[in-house]
């Protein structure tokens, strides 16, 4: 060990400023995470230990069973959201037919340096029952108004549209780039060859863009169950469309309980470990990783 | 005759030294130069300049003294920040003080976060209406300075009610207002709301907590702390009351402090508010149409009670952040904020120019200046700083605060929420908050 350390010093040197950061603010705090979650503790009086009674306190608590659900059907939705439009997307700015790529490049991008919440507030407009804009089109094409906001049925909705147009430019990026690098030989031989563009996309671009497709499929999943500013600011009657992430939130700063908010952040942590494993053992058995 | 002399004179010289001395002594107490940090909700860069102006007026005492309001979000957000400082041992991160509710206080001062201001207020006491620090009291203790006590009013939009022939005065009890609103209804073709009804949390704060719930005499917990809101006939009478003005389409459903709220206030589709008199500062922002339409009047009473709403009772509480080394000057400006006439009134003055949020004084001196009486054009030459005082009058207890009811405001306020949403029935709404109490708070501390 020590012998190793001498021979490698420079590499363990250079690598060490992010293993310290790691350590004080990732590793301890999830550590202690994971304490607190077995205690009763408002983060200003005496810690009290109370066991697995703040897990217990999951089972019969309905709103994280509201946030559980919600937060998973953000990830199914944000994650084909995302992939599809991305997909979409930077097809359309790798054709040759399209100009002026630069110009739509940074169109594209915009969405993503937009602040969350500032571009949640605008959906909120939009949105809103009696005034937004949205209701205005669909009574102008005859519907009805639609209670985005108000009604358990809709609110996620529109949580799901902002979630989705806020990821898609970066991982239209990440798409772009893995198209970028396809050789153009591939499609040159499949033009000889005869296959039409239905055929080259689904026989080689699909395959080559595996393992990208993986990696924005793992941090989507990330990125989703993490959802925060999105359901806050859209947010719906009660704990209707609440994320996990809010719910922790909530019960950590609103009502204080400290110990809860943790064990519901333990939870969260073997969630994503839980489908990440699932994800790379999937991955590993198609031979692909 | 001459030894005598001397003598007279240096006993006088002495004497003049004396008296001289304790107030040489206290105008050599200076503050150190830096920054007073105070949190608050709402508009306080209106406060602000008040505190500026006093400032520049005590240069003697705090040549190089700076104040400011920081804006938080809401009241819980300001407890969050202070809870979060103190627990990563940021104490200069901290504020000097911060406006308070009964909860913050609760809460904050059970933590040890908050200076004991009890023998500086009880010297003050006399010049403030009877009960100012109430809510600021816990067991014999004051933990927070009275900044306002306002009162549950009746804002109504007279126009309307001139146009639909109907009287005002009928709003004096619930029954009338809730005639009142029917009528409305009628007579319009259902386009005139009676009043409003938001989605989201406001509801259970505007209509329940600060509102039908205490003038009902209603209670969350008997005085064990046991969960009672769903057997307690205060809480039937409130939210049945809500329920009623709901299920007859007598409320626009629309976000509060929203520009859809106001935009429909000035096309006279909300005829009435049932809100804290702060109402007013939102309605002198934000409407322009119906300008010098709007009156204020007392509460409507439920006549089974017979209380006209509880005041909601702000303070300033004095954060101990280790060595508050300004306490002593933001209990002068609290101290001169409430007894400083003139300037309090050309502060006012001030404010109705460029539309700012004040509030009537709680001292008795300054309550008796005809200031405080005088009218306004934003409510048709009436007085709105008179019809405020006079909502002090046969006032509601406010509803019993514990260390649990931020907790409960957030279980209650989910099932408002559903029942506005049409997903519940209030007899559910009700069953449910009750059931939802006794699962994840069980008993409470009553203070």
């Amino acid at each position: 060990m020590v012998k190793t350390l001498k021979k490698y010093k420079w590499p363990y040197l250079f690598i060490c400023p992010y293993f310290i950061l790691f350590l004080c603010f990732q590793l301890v705090p999830t550590v202690w995470t994971g304490v607190i979650s077995f205690a009763e503790w408002d983060g200003l009086r005496q810690l009290k230990w109370v066991g697995l009674s703040n897990y217990a306190m999951m089972l019969k608590d309905y709103m994280f069973v509201d946030a559980l659900r919600n937060t998973a059907l953000y990830w199914v939705a944000t994650a084909v959201g995302v992939l599809l439009c991305s997909m979409l997307i930077a097809n359309m700015l790798h054709s040759k037919k399209l100009g002026a790529k630069r110009f739509f490049k940074t169109v594209t991008f915009l969405p993503y340096v937009c602040a969350s919440v500032a571009m949640g507030l605008i959906f909120k407009m939009l949105f809103e029952e009696n005034a937004g804009l949205i209701n205005e089109i669909i009574l102008s094409l005859g519907g009805q108004r639609i209670p985005w906001l108000t009604s358990s049925r809709w609110d996620r909705i529109p949580v799901i549209i902002l979630h989705v147009w806020r990821l898609t430019p970066w991982y239209t990026l990440i798409v772009l780039s893995g198209l970028l690098n396809i050789s153009p030989e591939y499609y040159e031989a499949a033009t000889v060859d005869g296959a039409n563009a239905f055929q080259q996309f689904f026989s080689i671009t699909l395959p080559m863009l595996g393992n990208i497709l993986f990696f924005c499929f793992v941090t989507v999943t990330v990125d989703s169950w993490k959802i925060f500013n999105e359901s806050y600011v859209l947010a719906g009657p009660g704990s209707s469309n609440m994320s996990l992430f809010q719910l922790l939130y909530t019960s950590a700063f609103s009502t204080f309980k400290m110990g809860y908010a943790s064990a519901l952040g333990v939870v969260l942590i073997l969630i994503l470990l839980l489908i990440s494993v699932v994800q790379f053992m999937v991955r590993r058995k198609q031979g692909e990783i | 005759m001459k030894r005598m002399l001397s003598l007279v004179l240096t006993l006088t010289m002495l004497l003049t030294l004396a008296a001289i001395a304790p107030a040489a002594a206290e105008q050599a107490t200076t503050y150190p130069d830096g920054t007073v940090s105070i949190y608050c909700t709402g508009q306080p860069q209106f406060l602000q300049m008040y505190f500026d102006g006093w400032l520049e007026r005590n240069r003697d005492i705090a040549p190089n003294v700076k104040i400011e309001m920081v804006q938080v979000e809401t009241q819980a957000a300001g407890r969050q920040k202070i809870s979060m400082d103190y627990l990563a041992g940021a104490y200069d991160d901290m504020p000097d003080a911060i406006y308070s509710d009964a909860v913050g206080i609760v809460d904050l001062a059970s933590a040890g976060l908050l200076v004991d201001e009890t023998e500086y207020y009880q010297a003050q006491a006399s010049l403030f209406v009877d009960g100012a620090a109430n809510d600021a009291t816990i067991q014999g203790k004051v933990w927070g300075l009275p900044d306002s006590v306002r009162p549950q009013l009746l804002f109504y939009n007279a126009a309307i009610f001139e146009q639909y022939g109907i009287d005002p005065a009928t709003m004096s009890t619930m029954e009338g207002y809730l005639e009142a609103g029917r009528q409305l209804k009628e007579k319009s073709n259902s386009e005139v709301y009676l009043s409003y009804v938001d989605p989201t949390t406001y509801t259970w704060r505007y209509w329940g907590r600060r509102g039908l719930m205490p003038q009902a005499n209603a209670r969350i917990w008997d005085e064990e702390g046991n969960v009672v809101i769903g057997s307690d006939e205060g809480a039937k009478l409130a939210l049945t009351f809500l329920d009623t003005l709901n299920t007859e389409g007598l409320l626009y459903k629309t976000t509060m402090m929203s520009p859809p709220l106001y935009e429909a206030t000035d096309n006279g589709q909300i005829a009435t508010f049932y809100i804290g008199a702060f109402w007013d500062e939102f309605l002198r922002a934000n409407l322009t149409a119906t300008a010098g339409q709007w009156r204020a009047m007392s509460a409507p009473v439920f006549s089974e009670v017979g209380t006209a709403g509880a005041p909601v009772s702000n303070f300033l509480c004095v954060v101990n952040n280790g060595t508050n080394e300004y306490a002593g000057l933001i209990e002068k400006m609290w101290y001169d904020f409430h007894t400083d006439n003139e300037s309090r009134k050309a502060w006012v003055n001030e404010m109705v120019e460029i539309g700012g949020a004040y509030s009537n004084p709680i001292t008795l001196e300054m309550l008796a200046d005809p200031f405080w009486q005088e009218t306004a054009a934003f409510y048709g030459d009436t007085s709105f700083r008179k019809a405020e005082g006079d909502g002090l009058n046969n006032p509601s207890k406010n509803m019993t605060v514990t260390i649990s009811d931020a907790e409960a405001d957030t279980i209650i306020s989910a099932e408002i929420e559903k029942y506005v949403a049409g997903e519940q029935t209030m007899e559910e709404a009700i069953a449910n908050m009750d059931t939802e109490l006794k699962n994840r708070i069980g008993q409470t501390q009553i203070p």
